[in-house]
């Protein structure tokens, strides 16, 4: 019997135990370990954050699904892997902590998916917990900025004028193209209830150019142009009277202002009644030991907390970056039985340009790695870890960003008649010049546009997604 | 909006918005996006084959 266990149930490592587990024979166990009751499809908290859904409704509770499933749940925050046992058992296990209580699971292969850590510290003033901004990455986080939205939109109501300030709170922060969809839907229910006319919306972002969304952005081919993604961002912005601040490290947020330092060096501030702005990502924190207890944590995570796996790490610059630096199988290279899914593995560099201001500060967003990427590599490592338990010598499926394309559509405002969507498809993810020299990408599969049927696919998505996370018949034919 | 630097984008004429919400042409879009996304899925399984 083998025993696979899974850190996390995000949409990779839920993704990554279902596939386990039908894949396993019953003799063998798959465990997660996961600090929340429920999965969250976090695509949609958007929405929520606007008040169009409620929490539940992007939530599904874990427990009942891992039962049916015969998938064992540990409700408990991983906090040491212990990959060479210890002095008395020479078997693998990793510790994890639950209302105060250590829990010790053995595994003979591990699946670290994690996910981030947010790092609202990292700005001072910044986040729901205690700082002066909102955000929308846990449902809890958007029912928050839901509740302060109708607040703002009764003051306008009354007559008064109010400032929404929406985007990143950090020069480091990713996942850009989140905060997007949080600024138009913002619009859009603005315009719905009829205080368009007394808000003034601004986006900050870390951004060179509009549209970059941590990809080095995209060039789009439409309308017999190859565009920019920055044309069509802008675009999109100037036409819903959204103005915006680009290449911003938000320094500290005040009770009613933001500072922020641009990559030109200068300082700047924007006062806001309302600002929705995400925090930056880092590991959760695992920490790892050998045999004798010594804290080998160094050897398999980088820095920022993120895993190794099997990227290429050499620091190197921009102009010598390839897309085969970018990891193919997600195994560690210090113990062949530990892989690392979705957000929790470390990305060999960053896919955007880096940039510094003359400060030293870093303002260049970090890579995404969310939604349809995250679940193919959960699959993927599933796949192998299936195969090796079956004899395999080594992993068996791949799936590199540099080789792999992601279909994304953000939501620009949710009505079945009026809601409009931006449909998106990229390939592959990360650049390869190698392979695609003009603009990394295959000019032919990447592309956008915007209409009304880019929101029934966001729907569409939403009911599918959540009706495969409960594990319901046929959810292994949706796609990721 | 009176920001400066939105004086210098692209905008859609009367007739792109239209489109982007008249049924006909959506209903067409609706089963265009999803023959392209369903056609990036399928290349980015490649690595990924079935068991």
């Amino acid at each position: 019997m083998s025993r696979v266990v899974v850190l996390g149930a995000g949409i990779s490592g839920h993704t990554a135990a279902a596939f386990a587990r039908s894949w396993l024979g019953r003799g063998d166990a798959v465990t997660v370990i996961s600090p929340r009751p429920d999965y969250n499809w976090v695509p949609s908290n958007i929405w929520v954050g606007v008040g169009l859904m409620n929490p539940a409704q992007v939530t599904l509770p874990l427990a009942p699904i891992y039962e049916r499933a015969g998938i064992e749940f540990v409700q408990a925050s991983a906090r040491e892997i212990h990959p060479e046992g210890d002095r008395e058992n020479g078997n693998p296990y990793v510790t994890a902590e639950s209302a105060g209580a250590e829990v010790k699971v053995p595994y003979d292969f591990l699946i670290n998916a994690t996910g981030p850590a947010l790092r609202f510290d990292k700005t001072e003033g910044l986040g729901p917990g205690g700082g002066h901004s909102l955000s929308v990455c846990l449902p809890g986080h958007a029912a928050q900025a839901a509740a302060a939205l109708a607040e703002e939109v009764e003051r306008m109501r009354r007559g008064e004028r109010r400032r929404f300030l929406v985007g990143v709170g950090h020069g480091t922060c990713t996942c850009e193209g989140a905060a997007f969809e949080y600024i138009v839907n913002l619009e859009f229910e603005l315009r719905n209830r009829g205080v368009r006319d007394r808000a003034e919306i601004t986006w900050i972002t870390n951004e060179y150019e509009l549209g970059d969304f941590g990809m080095g952005g995209m060039h789009l081919k439409r309308g017999g142009y190859i565009t920019p993604s920055s044309i069509f961002n802008a675009s999109l912005f100037a036409e819903r009277g959204i103005d915006w601040i680009t290449r911003a490290h938000v320094q500290k947020v005040e009770p009613d202002r933001v500072l922020y330092e641009t990559l030109d060096g200068n300082e700047g501030e924007r006062g806001f009644d309302f600002a929705m702005l995400l925090p930056p990502f880092s590991g959760v924190g695992l920490k790892v030991f050998d045999r004798e207890r010594a804290d080998i944590t160094e050897r398999l995570f980088m820095p920022n907390e993120f895993m190794r796996v099997d990227a290429d790490y050499t620091p190197k610059p921009y102009e010598d970056w390839r897309a085969a630096d970018w990891p193919r199988t997600y195994q560690s290279p210090e113990y062949p039985n530990i892989f690392a899914a979705g957000i929790a593995f470390a990305p060999p560099h960053p896919i955007s340009v880096p940039r510094k201001s003359p400060n030293g500060t870093v303002i260049a967003p970090a890579p995404p790695r969310t939604g349809m990427p995250s679940a193919m590599i959960g699959k993927a490592v599933a796949s192998s870890v299936v195969d090796m338990i079956g004899g395999a010598k080594a992993p068996t499926h791949t799936a590199s960003m540099a080789e792999m394309g992601a279909a994304c559509v953000a939501s620009a405002g949710a009505n079945p008649f009026t809601g409009t969507a931006a449909s998106m498809t990229v390939f592959p993810i990360v650049p390869d010049f190698e392979r695609y020299p003009e603009y990394g990408r295959d000019k032919d599969r990447t592309f956008g546009e915007i209409g009304l049927a880019g929101h029934w696919i966001k729907i569409l998505l939403h009911h599918l997604f959540l009706y495969k996370a409960r594990l319901r018949p046929g959810w292994r034919w949706i796609p990721e | 909006m009176d920001s400066e630097h939105a004086s210098y984008a692209t905008k859609p004429t009367r007739f792109t918005i239209f489109m982007r919400t008249f049924l006909p042409w959506q209903v067409w879009r609706f089963a265009v996006i999803n023959l392209k996304m369903i056609e990036i899925i399928r290349r980015s399984h490649e690595g990924d084959s079935p068991k």
